[in-house]
């Protein structure tokens, strides 16, 4: 095991995980010394029914001090502020945040304002500009993928001003993330696929990334073990209770991971279609997956060599030979979108040109790629990526991507 | 990979190991809204020249720090009042601990009473009475531990305190504490942690976080102990080993103590012998015995133990008998480059045969696994006697 010179770890979040997850909460609220929460979420959440599931098993517990439940997808300072205030009037002292990135971000932006009883939000932006513990917040994914609920970063936008302010904290963890498989039981299998793929981009980046370190390491191994036993399964049979809490664990696990090393090209260029095509960010992670792992595979090959054994079990690990390890890793990553493929009915796209929107219209038409690539140039993650990459071989990786040619 | 249908786990340490490391304290410090740390540690670590080290880390910081080095084997109240009166007449808003054992123990209970009154040094001994956050504690290992230094544990003279918030906010690894030490305080501090971990990653309480942090703390020390104790000059190995017992000790604070580390505590207690040699003795007996019984993880731990390679090459039915072995083989290598210094029976380990009735029946009563008196009694004599 590696020891880099340096090395910064820390996930502060108190993980409670099972069947009966939900059920624990009115316990964690005491422990810290909450008794009226407010919960945040979005339409999706709650038309879905899973805000019912999660106040069921508040009941008898606690009383709800209010539930918002419009967080937009694009959330704002204004949705921020309107949330502060309710929060005051119903007397809140604490948070529940249901659902993915937005509402995660919202209900964090809101824990500044009330923690803070700060008119401006600003002041709070950038690194480290938070000394001292918010409302305690509690997270509740509803999808297994983006690991949000493990990050202590926060983005907010102001239409009015047209700006995204970043906020950066410790503070900002949520205290307590409930790991609940009734959250994902819905979910469609094209979503169960893609953010599911999401996760895995996540642990295999932090895995083979240029900041990783122990603690991530071994949090990345395990995230791949759970997803490898899990993933396909769980996309063929939404209802199984065991894989969909095995999915949600691997999540939070690779959010850990990558969270406390850093990402790479897939995430480079993923962050780049989603941006220029609004692709789905776990649609874009599946397709550039294999391709970052082939770019970089002549800098960190021994490492994703590694990954064999988490992603195929000990006997296909021995009975492959040391130089040929990386190779199989990438080719069981393209066979496991393959396999998503097949599983939601073509629904997972493995290409480019196979992602389409509702209407079935193709979301990302090949004279865009020259597009993606030049947003790709300015994307932070392009600094950590193993080899070094210009326009020319963006361009390259994309056009390969789009068609689904392995690279040369 | 094992993953139960419920479980908790949480880890409210960072960690900061490597180069300079100490030189990231005062932003540090600043994230965690204090200004002004006093620094506690022992005679032993102010002798080999650690303090100085890290006041040097402060230099152009603008931070004042206090300095108590002081702290003895056995610390009593005596030493908490004078403590206190320091830390409140010196204005101070956190704590240092330097160097693991009494010095860590020391550094917790003070902030008990720091946080609150003193008087909550009473109120608060057992389990879970502590019902607020306390002070920020930041801990900096040498390689001289008890393997409670990052756990919710504190103990003082004849208190337990047990608690979530007792764990420390930051764990400080640099590679100018981690001096070296002789063969068998080296040793005994790695076997803690071995034996936390291990005795976590086979158990059925684990769950993939613990895994997470058992198996970095496992691999680090089968990677590295033997090569350290062999040349203590190997600096990387030395912080790896620190690394190691700080990980091995967050895994400590989510599940209960395993019997391994439950009958070696005891057994060191009751003749003055060393936690750390007789747990790492202890070991490879107790997963021995769990071989028979179910919901138990040992061909698992294969993995940490002996790396990739080893752990695929390995027959799946060979794998738990394997990993058990890699221990005993970890035991004799030990023996052997210390000249016999670190004991490979409890014997050896200056145990008396009279206690080992007695530490079984006590250890069983209040055990959380699967044997009862006369399996702990069993493991016990066969550890006394050896193989």
């Amino acid at each position: 095991m590696d020891l880099p010179g340096y090395y910064e770890f820390c996930c502060r979040v108190k993980i409670i995980a099972g069947h009966d997850a939900l059920e624990r909460i009115p316990g964690a609220l005491a422990d810290m010394n909450a008794r009226k929460p407010m919960i945040v979420t979005d339409k999706g959440v709650s038309g879905a029914g899973l805000i019912d599931i999660v106040t069921d098993a508040l009941k008898g517990g606690i009383v709800i001090g209010a539930i918002a439940d419009d967080v937009p997808p694009d959330s704002d300072l204004r949705v921020v502020n309107r949330l502060a205030n309710a929060y005051r009037e119903q007397g809140c002292d604490s948070l529940i945040a249901v659902g993915g990135g937005s509402v995660m971000d919202t209900a964090k932006g809101v824990n500044i304002v009330v923690s803070e009883k700060a008119d401006d939000l600003m002041k709070f932006s950038g690194a480290n500009a938070l000394k001292k513990a918010l409302k305690p917040l509690i997270a509740i994914p509803t999808t297994a993928g983006t690991g949000s609920e493990v990050t202590q970063v926060a983005v907010i936008k102001d239409h009015e001003k047209h700006m995204k302010m970043a906020f950066v904290s410790y503070f900002l963890l949520p205290d307590v993330s409930i790991i609940d498989p009734r959250m994902t039981l819905t979910l469609p299998s094209a979503i169960t696929a893609a953010t599911g793929m999401d996760a895995l981009s996540h642990a295999v980046e932090a895995y083979t990334g240029l900041a990783k370190n122990p603690l991530s390491d071994a949090h990345a191994l395990a995230a791949i073990d759970l997803i490898r036993s899990n993933l396909v399964n769980v996309t063929k049979n939404p209802g199984d209770r065991n894989g969909r809490l095995a999915m949600a664990s691997a999540a939070t696990l690779a959010g850990m991971a990558f969270s406390n090393s850093m990402v790479g090209m897939v995430h480079t260029i993923g962050h780049s279609v989603g941006s220029v095509c609004g692709v789905p960010h776990g649609a874009c992670m599946a397709i550039v997956l294999p391709y970052g792992l082939e770019y970089n595979k002549h800098k960190n090959g021994h490492l994703s060599a590694e990954l064999l054994l988490p992603l195929a079990g000990s006997r296909v690990y021995t009975e492959t030979p040391k130089p040929e390890r990386a190779e199989k890793v990438i080719a069981l990553i393209r066979q496991m979108n393959q396999d998503l493929h097949d599983a939601t009915g073509g629904r997972h796209a493995r290409f480019f040109k196979e992602v389409t929107d509702r209407e079935g219209k193709p979301m990302v038409p090949k004279e865009k790629l020259p597009d993606i690539a030049r947003t790709a140039l300015s994307d932070g993650s392009i600094f950590y990526n193993p080899e070094e990459l210009d326009y020319d071989d963006l361009l390259m990786v994309l056009e390969a991507a789009w068609e689904g040619k392995p690279l040369d | 990979m094992f993953l139960p249908n419920n479980y908790e786990f949480a880890c409210p340490v960072k960690t900061n190991s490597g180069n300079r490391a100490l030189e990231h304290l005062p932003v540090e410090l600043d994230a965690l809204n204090a200004r002004k740390p006093l620094v506690i540690t022992g005679k032993d670590a102010a002798g080999k020249g650690l303090v100085d080290v890290l006041i040097d880390a402060f230099r152009d910081s603008g931070i004042t720090i206090g300095v108590f080095d002081g702290v003895p084997t056995s610390p009593d109240l005596i030493l908490i009042r004078e403590l206190f009166r320091i830390y409140r007449d010196g204005g101070y808003d956190a704590i240092i601990a330097v160097g693991g054992g009494s010095a860590t123990d020391t550094a917790k209970t003070l902030n008990i009473a720091v946080s609150g009154e003193p008087e909550d040094l009473e109120t608060c001994a057992g389990e879970n009475l502590i019902k607020k956050p306390l002070k920020p504690l930041v801990y900096v290992p040498t390689l001289s531990g008890t393997g409670y230094e990052t756990s919710r544990y504190a103990f003082f003279g004849n208190k337990v305190y047990t608690s979530h918030f007792l764990i420390p906010d930051l764990v400080v690894i640099d590679p100018r504490m981690t001096v070296p030490e002789d063969a068998k305080t080296t040793a005994s501090t790695a076997l803690v942690a071995l034996t936390q971990a291990a005795e976590l990653y086979v158990s059925p309480g684990k769950n993939p976080l613990t895994d997470s942090y058992a198996y970095t703390a496992i691999s680090f020390i089968m990677e590295n102990l033997v090569n350290v104790i062999k040349n203590p000059q190997e600096s990387i190995g030395r912080l790896s080993l620190a690394n190691a017992h700080c990980m091995a000790g967050c895994a400590f604070s989510n599940a209960a103590a395993g019997m391994a580390h439950t009958l070696g505590k005891a057994a060191g207690d009751a003749c003055g012998a060393s936690h750390g040699l007789c747990m790492g003795i202890l070991l490879p007996y107790v997963l021995e015995r769990y071989l028979s019984l179910s919901g138990y993880h040992i061909a698992d731990l294969l993995l940490p133990l002996a790396g990739f390679d080893v752990y695929a090459g390995t027959a799946e039915e060979k794998k738990a008998q394997k990993a058990i072995d890699t221990i005993y083989g970890l035991q004799k290598d030990l023996f052997k480059i210390s000249g016999g210094a670190i004991p490979r029976t409890l014997k050896d380990a200056n145990v008396s045969k009279d206690i080992l009735k007695n530490t079984a029946a006590k250890a069983a009563g209040g055990a959380s696994s699967g044997l009862d008196s006369d399996g702990c009694l069993a493991v016990l004599e066969q550890a006394w006697e050896g193989r």
